[in-house]
Order: structure tokens, then C-alpha cells, then sequence
């Protein structure tokens, strides 16, 4: 360890493995100049919950938008603005009080990147990839999502070619407020189906 | 030149506590498998995702960006070209 505070840390293995990746690459013309650097900072900064959020609340407030929604989920979403890469074909599953929707990716870690970013560490290892599938509602209980025992739970594995998203049921209480607060209210964990509003 | 921004000094999305990226290696390989999934393959993102589920697959408990970058060097092996030193 040093002890000068001015030594960089040690490059890791994989930092190794990734930089001579980055040459490679680079030297065959595949990574334009400022490449890696636009697509960090529109994952970090552009792509992520607040355009599902944006999504669920127009649904809410607009029943044609919501019917549309759940008819072709691709199409709806591009209306907002939102596609791109993991998005090509969304399917939207919407809660309701008797039916709860989860989804995972049982293979790797397939999720709608267009409006939810990419997936949290934990829907990518292997507990959440297998609990979720075999024991829905014990899973959804100990991630602080209990559910009533009489309530259908549908837990939806992501596939090359689908991408799912929920649907969350608005909250009570909501009557009156503006689409731009309802999205406020949406969290990355409800349109995954981890937790409920 | 503008001065580079520590992340903390963005407005980036924590609404569930977590960012996408852990270190900057991860947000490297991640967009180098953009590069050449954009680059090598026109887009078609399948050959990726079949490298990535065997690279998961063949260690459950490595981590996820080690599996990431595990799977692209395996299908860069794979390209058509000059060897892979």
C-alpha cells in the first residue's frame, strides 16, 4: 500500500484486460474518438427510471395513450421519445390490485434499457435471476414488496427478443395532480416489479 | 478544454441509490461492446448476449462486468481479422 497519497492505485486484472481491449478496438477502427465517452454520459445522465416514469404517468392520466401502451409497447414508448438499443420490442404488463408483475432475466441480464437505464447490481446476480423465478413471493417479501397470499403473481423472464416493463397501479390519493408530479412518484423498483407505490 | 467533472458533481440518476457504473472500467467495456456491436456487427446485439449468457454461465459468482468483459473478448476473438494478441 502506499503511503505517499500520490501513487495511483494499482490497475486490476480486469482494468488490464478492459485497456488492452480498448487498444485493440480502437487500433481495428471500431471506437470512434469521444465514443466510449458519449455512451457513459447518456447512461449516467440521459437514459434511465425517469423515462419509464414518464411513460407510466402519461398512461395514468391518458387512458387512449395507457390502451395503446399495452397494445404495442414499442410504439408508445417511441411516442414519448424514448427506443434504442434493448428496446426494440417492449411488452408492457400492467398491475392490478389482484395481479402483480415482476420481471427478471433468468440467462444474463436482458432489461428495457430505453426507459429504465441499465439493471441494478442485484437483477443481475445469480440469487435474484433464480429466487425469482422459483419463489416469486418469498423473493418480493424479503425485497420489502409483500403481497397478499390471494394476489396472482407473474413473473416475466426477458428474452433476446422481449423486454418487459410494469405497469404499477397509481397510488390512492393522486386525484388531481399533474402528469409531471405522478412520474415524480414512479421509482425504478415498481416498474420492475420489485416494490409498489 | 473544459475542465472533466467528478461524477459527484453531476445531477445523475440515484432516485433508487445506485449509479450504473462502479468505476470506470465498467463504463469502458460497456461502451467498447456498444463500439463493436455497432461497428462489427450493424447492430445486431444476439451475438453479444449469447457471449455474455456462456460467460455467466461458466462462473456464476464472477462479477457481472467481469462476465461483460469475459464475453467481449470472446466474440472480438471471434471477428474476422487480425488475431487478438
Amino acid at each position: 500500500m502506499s503511503t505517499g497519497g500520490h501513487h495511483p492505485a494499482p490497475v486490476s486484472p480486469v482494468e488490464q484486460r478492459v485497456a488492452a481491449l480498448e487498444a485493440l478496438l480502437t487500433e481495428r477502427g471500431l471506437v470512434p474518438e469521444g465514443f466510449i465517452e458519449e455512451i457513459t454520459r447518456r447512461y449516467e445522465s440521459e437514459i434511465g427510471p425517469m423515462n419509464g416514469a414518464k411513460v407510466v404517468a402519461r398512461a395514468w392520466v391518458d387512458p387512449q395513450y395507457k390502451q395503446r401502451l399495452l397494445s404495442d409497447g414499442t410504439a408508445a414508448i417511441a411516442e414519448l421519445g424514448f427506443g434504442g438499443p434493448e428496446g426494440d420490442h417492449m411488452v408492457v404488463v400492467e398491475n392490478t390490485p389482484g395481479v402483480h408483475n415482476v420481471i427478471v432475466c433468468t440467462l444474463c441480464s436482458c432489461y428495457p434499457w430505453p426507459v429504465l437505464g441499465l439493471p441494478p447490481a442485484w437483477y443481475k446476480d445469480p440469487p435474484y435471476r433464480a429466487r425469482m423465478v422459483r419463489e416469486p413471493r418469498t423473493l418480493l417479501a424479503e425485497m420489502g414488496c409483500p403481497l397478499p397470499t390471494d394476489a396472482e403473481i407473474r413473473v416475466w423472464d426477458s428474452s433476446a427478443e422481449v423486454r418487459y416493463l410494469v405497469l404499477p397501479v397509481r397510488p390512492p390519493g393522486t386525484v388531481g395532480m399533474t402528469e409531471a408530479e405522478l412520474a415524480g412518484l414512479v421509482t425504478r423498483d415498481s416498474m420492475i416489479g420489485t416494490a409498489r407505490l | 478544454m473544459s475542465t472533466p467533472l467528478s461524477l459527484s458533481d453531476l445531477d445523475l440518476p440515484r432516485r433508487n441509490g445506485e449509479l450504473a457504473f462502479d468505476a470506470p472500467w465498467q463504463s469502458t467495456v460497456f461502451a467498447l461492446a456498444a463500439a463493436v456491436i455497432e461497428h462489427a456487427f450493424g447492430g445486431d446485439r444476439e451475438p453479444f448476449r449469447k457471449q455474455l449468457i456462456a460467460a455467466i454461465a461458466a462462473q456464476p459468482g464472477r462479477s457481472y462486468w467481469e462476465s461483460w468483459t469475459a464475453a467481449l473478448e470472446a466474440l472480438v476473438q471471434a471477428l474476422p481479422g487480425q488475431p487478438v494478441p
